[in-house]
């Protein structure tokens, strides 16, 4: 534990004092536990943001038809009490009877064809399609027994109907249009939404009608809040004066001094989000761009010294990364896939050999983590790549990105907390919009190791799959994220290695 | 040559000459200057950063662009915990920060200087021409000094910068074409003094150009308020180029720009306030230099039964 200096005590009092007034809402006394992050949902509809905020409220407000055990990784029974395979493309499942959505309505098969083919429709417009493109339909085999149909054999099916695929309710939907959803939300979840207020959060409160027996225990917490504070030093300070109860992503220089504040507990724990740097390979933002050789992506590879950033900027567990996915996903494997070790000698002599023995100038784009970014940008000028940063907001950044307009790019994944490979490579290897290389070879392995059932047979081809991408250095895996959480200690909550802080679980103590 | 009897600190160089000169005006200005506190405060601080600035090679042996993360926030040497190697310490990359420090004066000093000359240039002209020709065209100037005078000058920065980008260049452009407009109304009541002044009736009567009489004639007796105009937006130029980058908006990284600077240290501010506190003890001690530097020159540039 870190002591603090004594003239920094006087900031704090002072930090404490003026923001006392701020505490009156917070906090086990008034049973409402507000929690602050830096991002919000563009839109609060689970399938219309590809944000962890919106994961978050997604797995408070609805339910999704199958439930993945946090502890054990077993599926079990949730919105749906059983399935079957029919066969390797069609899964059928029975559906809960007695669960109501959040207006009252009965939840019905018709709710789960309605949510599975809506999505599917290009006027949906999901954000991240990957997450529902594997199934082909969804059909209704009577009031509570479904039958979805795959586009063609794909082994994580299920874990993806425990993350992504909320269900929502038809009726309503169909009669308040997606605005109006995402205005005044429904679900089936242990928590209500009683309030959406763009740019301030969301509010939450326990469901009243929230069936017995969940899978989720006992819900303790009356009310819940999200509160959006871009700054990381206002979260911070809101924690310190009991404004709010709960926040993340603290620098983990700040974490350690936080440590020694009274009333705050500090949790580190490496998640499953990984940074990766992403290039522009074929040339959509400039004809021209360096980017396009290979020699050039393989020697920003081997010009940042990865274990130094793990070691000294992100650290809390956090692991370098050498494949294109999460290490713990099934499916991921480094074994055999290429590696770039630090060896800026090795960098300089490839850009020469590429044609820029003095470097050269680039944009560099960012969203979160300045500082890795501005560290990236350090390591890339030490090789003489003159790099200047351009820091924007996530949604930003990612419609720029589409669009074709950034040469290269500090990204994070957090797969939608999904345990299988094909929820990282599929986002930014199958040729859909995120998709900066665009290369058919890749995306024909992938498409392989998605469809493919037997297991030795899927790492194998995943594996080919990596190691493409990572002998290309289409994309640049960095590190996996630690997250530092801090809380009031009147909170008892527990991080999942998932990225998915479960409120619904958490208690006063 | 009679001129009229100041009356303000605009009034022209001319009126000093009516009292009988025994020292040259160099000399004088020099005595007065040497008797005046604030101006030589001033210029002594300003003269040490133009000088950090401009010999920043020499002065530290570190590239204010090479980091070292494994020795990432090393306290500066009045710390328990600091050392001489890095004595103001080192940032949240390890990039030692007298070199930051030492170079973003030069950003600093940049923006100021190049600000005020594009500015300069546009008032004086807007002014002068104001002044000079009178009628019309001063309705029409004075105009566009109130539409300008009418647009808040961080807001539009913001949304310029927003717009195309921001970069040391842009920052320079826009705050250039913002802060003309003190510029523009010092010039032109300075040059409605001396329009009616019997030399430039003299001079127009020899034949001279408009360009010559505005060029030789008015410009020299209008140069001294103008001057201390000049220092004051240079000041007021480097907060907003320090603003600008806190906001985001200003100078990228990894140029080491003091506004850039606070906003970086801003995160620290609870645990290791030294971050925030080094650049913006260096920025407020150029601004007050300027400042004082422009006060200064006001009083010695000011007619001598002026107190």
């Amino acid at each position: 534990m870190v002591a603090i200096e004594r003239g920094s005590l006087w900031v704090l009092a002072a930090a404490m004092a003026l923001g006392l007034p701020g505490a009156a809402l917070a906090g086990k006394a008034n049973d409402t536990l507000v929690y602050a992050s830096d991002s919000e949902p563009e839109n609060i509809s689970p399938y219309h943001n590809n944000v962890r905020e919106g994961v978050i409220i997604a797995r408070h407000a609805w339910e999704t038809l199958v439930h993945r055990n946090p502890k054990t990784g077993a599926y079990e029974p949730y919105l749906a009490t059983s399935w079957t395979w029919v066969d390797p493309v069609t899964l059928d499942l029975d559906l809960r009877k007695g669960v109501t959505f959040h207006d009252g309505s009965p939840f019905t098969a018709d709710d789960v064809v309605f949510t599975f083919n809506y999505v599917l429709t290009p006027e949906a417009k999901v954000v991240t399609k990957q997450n529902v493109s594997w199934m082909a339909s969804t059909e209704k085999l009577d009031d509570y027994k479904v039958r979805i149909k795959l586009k063609g054999p794909f082994p994580a099916a299920l874990e993806y109907l425990a993350g992504p695929t909320p269900i929502f309710p038809a009726a309503y939907f169909k009669k308040v249009g997606l605005d109006g959803f995402a205005k005044a939300p429904v679900g089936t979840g242990p928590y209500r939404i009683t309030s959406v207020d763009s740019g301030k959060g969301v509010k939450l409160e326990k469901s009243k009608t929230y069936w017995k027996g969940s899978p989720l225990g006992d819900v303790a917490i009356g009310k819940l809040e999200f509160r959006v504070i871009p700054d990381g030093d206002t979260r911070m300070a809101e924690l310190m004066t009991g404004g709010v109860d709960w926040i993340w992503r603290v620098p983990t220089d700040q974490a350690k001094q936080l440590e020694s504040v009274p009333n705050v507990t500090v949790l580190a724990a490496e998640t499953m989000r990984v940074g990766f740097l992403q290039f522009d390979a074929i040339g959509r933002s400039d004809s021209n761009t360096p980017l396009k050789n290979e020699k050039v992506r393989q020697a920003i590879s081997h010009a940042i010294d990865r274990k130094a950033m793990v070691d000294n900027l992100v650290r809390g567990g956090a692991r370098v990364m050498n494949s294109a996915c999460f290490i713990d996903q099934t499916g991921c494997t480094d074994e055999g896939v290429p590696r770039y070790a630090y060896d800026p000698a090795k960098a300089k002599a490839l850009l020469a050999e590429a044609g820029y023995p003095n470097g050269f100038d680039i944009e560099f784009y960012a969203y979160r983590e300045r500082d890795y970014a501005e560290a990236v940008i350090g390591y890339l000028r030490a090789v003489g790549i003159r790099a200047k940063l351009n820091y924007l907001k996530y949604g930003a950044l990612r419609e720029l990105n589409r669009a074709g307009k950034v040469p290269i790019y500090y990204q994070t994944w957090g797969s939608f907390s999904v345990g299988d490979a094909s929820a990282f490579t599929g986002v930014w290897f199958k040729g859909d919009e995120d998709d900066m290389s665009r290369d058919a070879s890749i995306k024909a392995l992938l498409d392989k190791a998605d469809t493919t059932i037997d297991l030795a047979e899927r790492k194998k081809t995943y594996q080919e799959a990596l190691s493409a991408i990572a002998a290309k250095a289409y994309l640049f895996p960095l590190f996996s994220y630690s997250t530092n959480y801090a809380f009031s200690s009147d909170l008892a909550f527990a991080a999942q290695p998932d990225e998915m802080p479960r409120f619904y679980a958490a208690r006063w103590k | 040559m009679t001129a009229p009897a100041p009356s303000s600190a605009l009034a022209p160089a001319a009126a000093l000459e009516a009292v009988p000169p025994r020292r040259s005006p160099t000399a004088r200005f020099l005595r007065r200057a040497g008797r005046n506190p604030s101006f030589m405060i001033g210029a002594t601080v300003l003269a040490i950063i133009v000088a950090m600035a401009l010999f920043a090679p020499l002065i530290t042996a570190y590239d204010p662009y090479d980091q070292d993360i494994a020795r990432r926030l090393i306290p500066p040497v009045w710390h328990a915990k600091g050392s001489w190697e890095h004595w103001l310490g080192t940032d949240k990359l390890g990039r030692d920060y007298f070199a930051r420090l030492v170079y973003g004066a030069r950003i600093s000093l940049l923006i100021g200087i190049a600000t005020v000359v594009v500015s300069g240039l546009i008032g004086t002209a807007l002014g002068v021409a104001g002044g000079y020709f009178g009628g019309r065209v001063d309705m029409a100037i004075g105009y566009v000094v109130n539409v300008r005078l009418a647009l808040p000058v961080v807001l539009i920065a913001l949304a310029a910068a927003a717009l195309v980008g921001s970069s040391l260049e842009t920052v320079i452009l826009v705050l250039g074409l913002l802060l003309w407009d003190r510029f523009a109304v010092v010039a032109r009541s300075a040059t409605m003094q001396v329009a009616h002044a019997d030399y430039i009736a003299a001079a127009r009567a020899i034949g001279c150009s408009t360009r010559r009489i505005v060029l030789s004639e008015v410009m020299p007796n209008i140069l001294n308020p103008l001057i201390v105009v000049a220092t004051l937006e240079m000041a007021h130029a480097i907060l907003l180029e320090a603003a600008l980058s806190f906001l985001g908006l200003g100078v990228q990284p990894p140029l080491p720009s003091w506004g850039l600077m606070i906003a970086e240290g801003k995160q620290f501010m609870f645990f290791s306030a030294w971050v925030i506190a080094i650049p913006g003890v260096a920025l407020a001690s150029l601004v007050l230099a300027i400042n004082l530097l422009g006060d200064g020159l006001r009083d010695v540039t000011a007619p001598e039964n002026r107190s």
